[in-house]
């Protein structure tokens, strides 16, 4: 199982499931719904995916992950997809998806913002960092700002609270935010978008 | 393990004083079950293999550990002492009930499960009856998840029965829990609705009345219905149910538990196909031609007399009956066929695509789709594609019990008109029974006691659910009292009686009592042929 | 990405030794220090010798429960079993308040890399499952990098250093779900299901992943593996207590002025941690109350700081050890709105399955919530109070218990807090 051949995406099976999907500066924002698997580039991921587990179920995980590194979301017709690629029904895939909090199951912005609030953030003032973020970016909580730009949602312990307020944007993480520099980060997040591609 | 009797595969343990021994690796729910201790249960149910556990009402105290233990899961052992009802188990109880009743409407007065939901039920006996509850519940709303069945989110008690039937007995895993702790529900993929022939199980086995049958939905109170144990019309498997009635007219089919023919399940085609004995137009007097050729009402003693004398004269001629008719009728017609010299006869079946219960395949919807083909084969009756009218100047008989879907030859007016003398015996007025000379009202099945034969030849009691309309009689009671007029035998009016003089008579039949069919029959070995003898 | 900070105090800088080093992250610069010489020993020893010497170190777990990791991978079956074994490193990290094996992984994936191939070996497995959360992208980046570079060199894979062993390792990434880090959740949610907890019995070692014998340990568990091999066991006895032995990296958060990860060895008076090592509370203000090993844990007051910081230490003063993740509230801090935001955590994560946890831990949120809001009753807190006793020990895992610690503990020890907005609608905090 340790490969060498065939890998044309240069990836170990070993962490082939484990691939980071919000990636930092998508191209456009995060809502594309195509296939996952009629690619030779998917057709391999989802072969070296496979081999890692005994049965296919256990595959779900990784391939709901690829599902939101190709169109930063996961919408009916990828778990369709999935839940043929494994031979479980739609319905299940639905069941596992819905169970936890990062697959998005609607289409979302170019940037995740995610701030933590739990106790220890909480403690240095992490909601007022989300009642700044949802007013510098225009949005509502879990929503998507009018530019396309922006989704803010409140979450869970990131696990970085000595460095607290910690919010995670997209699969960065940034740390030691206080309410007063939200503006500044939410400016660089649009300078950002200007300059990169459409 | 036990030694006392020498095996070593039991183990024996105490449960509220009471000693049970046991297999090895019986759970302790099951073992106080034997022990005749009853222990509360949500999730568990004994027709569906997992058991995951996590409704915890049947939790109990064992001696020697610190927690409480889930019952349903916990393997009986060797000298383990339970108690179920310490002041910690009830109490562990009676908060599972509060928990449940956070966010539960309090929906008795228009839920359809008052009187026969579970959730009352522990919250009496536990005597949770009092809310702490300060903060305004949960709405989730509800939804239709079948064409034919409503989820109401908010009644929910996450037992997940419902999804593991559908996983593990129908194997069809289109039911799943989504989203997670108090935000959860049951749910089908969003935009698809469950369509699985075996999907009313899921509001039989539902605690509450979370699941919902739309086609029952507000028609009756528990408390209003009367129940009578029979077995499914709906094709030959014999399914064995319990029709619920209301002011006379049949609002619900539930499946009774039995393990040789149907486990605790049934399908929805029996279920939905039963309503149509409400319907219709049904024969309710008997009828009899007249001088001026017109059928006119008269009582059964006229009729009786008049139908015992004219086949008195009779000789040859063709039978039709139903493969619904009972056996204890058709016993009594094949008598009544050999006195009137008329060799077999025929009935034609209604085919349909089948369906097999996976997790439980001996319960199909059969092809056949009638409950007794396999005792009409034994009463010497044969399946023919189409029926034939009586030869000219021969006699007719038929006897149709069935309430619908009778064969499309008795649509026909003149199918019997040729006959001599045509004799028909039904539940309802087909257009052919026009042309009859007597027209004698019968009971369908769910009128009278009697018994079906089912595809494998096991012979199972129906009981009467409804009463007879108007002044109809059952065909059996009604034969054997023409075959008494015309000197064979005596007239019986009860269906035991009726039962024994069959099984008398009829080779496959003759270890079965009426008593030893209980609920749930019995299995006989069907020969093909006649086995009704002619003594 | 911030640094960690360093203590003065460098003799107990064992796990932490080369954090902040950004060429330990490599396989070179981690062969440079010392790097897989641990691995080296052990494929020259049999499993049982290496499950010996960790017994004997008396290594604890350090994802909150502290069971004896040499007793735990013991209840494996032994050689004559044929079924496939497997390990899994729960790199869930997800208690609020801990942030250990973030660090752990971000600066020296390669040592837990080693130490989950020495357990692989003690306890026979052939595959190695590392479960990471999924937020941790920026790790799960630097982890793929280094298990890719570990295949490459024939650390992972087929005969492990020409040893005839043989290993797999697959990285594994969750998907937000703190229950993910329950033992029986992991396994469950590896399995590519909900991440559901499991009764106990069957246990992981007989019944785990795949219906196999399946042993789940912490990463900062695994990463002292190696060093304590190396080393031997009494080296690492002479940190900590005999109940406790080692070092333990701790979470200090809050209000802090030297918030962040510290190595010592256990035992320390929970006092020094907070003022000596993270520099006391900023703008001098006073304690108000700890939580000392991440949110499951209970609330410790000022006076109970001479507390000894290890599992039998804090287990004495009503609390916990647990994750060693101290969250510290001055006196500025409203301890009824830390409690309420502290049970909406768990209201969140319930998986749902038993109905105490899944309606409770709500139901609990909602009467702190409407005590916030001036709307609160005496009554409440006793209702409080039997909540918490109905929470406890009747569910399948015991995330349930988990929000009674911090609960019933803020009742006992601050209920002049709670009256006092229930009874004024004011805080007693400054």
């Amino acid at each position: 199982m340790s490969g060498g051949e065939g890998m044309s995406d240069g990836l170990h099976p070993a962490v082939a499931g484990s691939q980071p999907y919000m990636l930092a500066d998508r191209q456009g924002s995060a809502s594309r719904d195509e296939p996952l698997f009629e690619s030779e580039e998917g057709r391999e991921r989802l072969e070296k995916i496979l081999s890692r587990y005994p049965s296919k179920r256990p595959a779900l995980l990784p391939l709901l992950n690829y599902a939101q590194e190709r169109n930063g979301w996961v919408s009916g017709s990828a778990m369709e997809e999935i839940a043929d690629a494994l031979e479980l029904t739609p319905a299940y895939v639905h069941s596992v998806a819905t169970f936890y909090t990062m697959y998005n199951r609607r289409p979302i912005g170019r940037y995740l913002v995610q701030v933590c609030t739990n106790i220890s953030c909480h403690l240095n003032r992490g909601e007022e960092v989300m009642e700044r973020f949802l007013q510098e970016t225009g949005t509502r909580p879990g929503e998507t700002s009018e530019d396309g730009l922006f989704t803010v949602m409140e979450v869970e312990c990131l696990g970085a609270c000595g460095f607290a307020t910690v919010v995670q944007v997209n699969d960065e993480y940034v740390e030691d935010v206080t309410p007063e520099k939200v503006p500044g980060i939410v400016k660089e997040l649009r300078d950002r978008a200007g300059q990169g591609g459409a | 393990m036990s030694e006392q009797n020498g095996q070593k595969d039991t183990v024996t343990l105490t449960i509220d004083g009471v000693e049970v021994t046991v297999p090895e690796g019986t759970r302790v729910l099951d073992a106080a079950q034997r022990a005749g201790v009853v222990v509360p249960y949500y999730c568990y149910h004994p027709g569906i293999p997992t058991r995951p556990a996590q409704c915890r009402v049947c939790l109990v105290s064992v001696e020697g550990q610190g927690k409480l233990q889930p019952s349903c899961v916990l393997d009986a052992q060797d000298e383990m002492v339970v108690h179920t009802a310490t002041e910690e188990a009830k109490l562990a109880r009676k908060s599972v009930i509060e928990f449940l009743l956070v966010n539960h409407p309090l929906d008795c007065p228009i839920c359809d499960a008052a009187g026969q939901c579970m959730l009352q039920d522990y919250a009496f006996e536990t005597g949770q009856l009092e809310s702490r509850l300060d903060e305004p519940k949960q709405v989730m709303g509800r939804d239709r998840i079948s064409d034919d069945i409503m989820y109401f989110a908010d009644r929910c008690i996450i037992c997940t029965r419902c999804v593991r039937f559908m996983r593990e007995v129908a194997e069809d895993d289109a039911l799943i829990v989504a989203e997670r702790g108090h935000r959860a529900y049951i749910d089908t993929f969003p935009g698809t609705k469950l369509d699985n022939p075996f999907q009313g199980n899921i509001v039989d086995i539902c605690p509450v009345g979370a699941l919902v049958h739309e086609d029952f939905l507000f028609k009756a109170r528990y408390w209003d219905m009367d129940s009578a144990s029979s077995v499914c019309p709906g094709c030959s498997n014999g399914c064995n149910v319990a029709i619920d009635t209301k002011e006379n007219q049949i609002v619900r089919l539930k499946p009774r538990h039995n393990a040789e023919v149907n486990s605790y399940w049934m399908c929805d085609h029996g279920r939905k196909h039963l309503v149509m004995a409400n319907r219709g137009i049904r024969a309710e007097v008997p009828l009899l031609r007249g001088e001026d050729g017109e059928l006119r009402p008269a009582d059964w003693a006229e009729a009786l007399e008049t139908v015992a004398e004219r086949l008195g004269e009779v000789s040859g001629g063709r039978a039709v009956v139903s493969p619904h008719d009972c056996n204890e009728s058709l016993f009594y017609l094949r008598r009544l066929l050999d006195r009137m010299g008329i060799d077999g006869g025929s009935f034609t079946v209604e085919r349909g695509e089948e369906a097999t219960l996976s997790g439980f395949p001996k319960l199909k919807l059969r092809a056949d789709r009638a409950p007794n083909v396999s005792g009409a084969e034994i009463f010497g009756f044969e399946r023919a594609d189409g029926l034939s009218g009586p030869e000219a100047g021969a006699a007719l008989v038929v006897l149709e019990e069935r309430l619908q879907g009778a064969p499309a030859e008795l649509d026909d007016e003149a199918f019997g008109e040729d006959a001599s003398y045509f004799l028909y015996l039904g539940s309802r007025i087909s257009p052919a029974a026009r042309a009859a000379d007597a027209i004698l009202p019968v009971t369908s099945f769910a009128e009278m006691q009697g018994t079906f034969t089912n595809w494998e030849g096991r012979v199972q009691r129906f009981d009467q659910a409804l009463r007879e309309p108007g002044i109809a009689r059952p065909a059996w009671m009604v034969l054997s009292r023409v075959l008494e007029l015309m000197g064979e035998g005596e007239a019986v009016l009860e269906a035991a009686d009726a039962f024994e003089r069959m099984v008398g008579d009829t080779a496959p039949m003759e270890e079965a009592t009426w008593a030893s069919l209980g609920l749930k029959g019995a299995p006989l070995a069907p020969t093909a042929g006649s086995g009704a003898g002619g003594a | 990405m911030a640094y960690p900070h360093r203590h003065e105090n460098e003799t107990t800088t064992l796990l932490s030794r080369h954090m902040g080093e950004e060429k330990a992250r490599h396989l070179d610069g981690w062969l440079e220090r010392g790097g897989y010489e641990a691995l080296r020993k052990a494929v020259d020893m049999e499993p049982d010798e290496i499950t010996g010497v960790v017994k004997d170190s008396g290594l604890r777990g350090r994802g909150g429960a502290g069971f004896p990791t040499g007793m735990k991978w013991s209840f494996m079956p032994g050689a004559d079993d044929d079924r496939p074994h497997y390990l899994c490193c729960n790199a869930d990290e997800s208690e609020p308040g801990a942030f250990k094996d973030r660090e752990i992984m971000r600066w020296t994936p390669h040592l837990l890399i080693e130490g989950c191939l020495i357990a692989a070996r003690a306890i026979r497995a052939g595959h190695v499952y590392i479960y990471v959360r999924g937020e941790f992208f920026p790790v799960i980046r630097i982890l793929n990098d280094a298990v890719s570079e570990a295949y490459e060199a024939g650390y992972i894979g087929e005969d492990i250093l020409g040893s005839g062993w043989s290993c797999d390792l697959t990285v594994h990434i969750g998907a937000g779900a703190y229950i993910a880090g329950e033992e029986t959740g992991l396994m469950s949610s590896l399995e590519g299901r909900r991440a559901e907890p499991r009764v106990k019995p069957p246990f992981p070692a007989q019944h785990g992943i795949f219906g196999q014998p399946t042993t789940v340990n912490n990463v900062e568990t695994l990463s002292a593996v190696p060093m304590i091999l190396s080393n031997g066991a009494d080296w690492y006895r002479q940190w900590g207590t005999e109940k406790s032995p080692g070092t333990k990296l701790w979470c200090c958060s809050g209000h802090l002025n030297r918030p962040g990860n510290y190595e010592l060895a256990l035992g320390a008076p929970l006092r020094d941690i907070i003022y000596d090592v993270c520099g006391g509370i900023p703008d001098g203000r006073d304690l108000r109350a700890v939580i000392p090993g991440g949110s499951s844990t209970a609330f410790l007051t000022p006076d109970e700081l001479d507390c000894e910081t290890t599992y039998e230490g804090l287990k004495e003063v009503g609390s916990s050890l647990g994750t060693a993740s101290p969250i510290v509230m001055d006196e500025s801090t409203c301890l009824l709105k830390a409690m309420r935001r502290i049970a909406h955590f768990y209201a969140h994560e319930s998986c749902g399955q038993c109905v105490q946890c899944r309606e409770g831990t709500e139901w609990v949120t909602k009467i702190l919530e409407r005590i916030e809001h001036g709307e609160g009753k005496m009554q409440d807190i006793d209702n409080l109070y039997d909540l918490c006793e109905q929470l406890t020990g009747r569910t399948i895992c015991v995330l349930a218990d988990s929000v009674v610690f911090p609960l019933k503990s803020s009742l006992d020890k601050f209920r002049d807090e709670y009256e006092a907005h229930i009874l004024r609608d004011t805080c007693t905090a400054s």
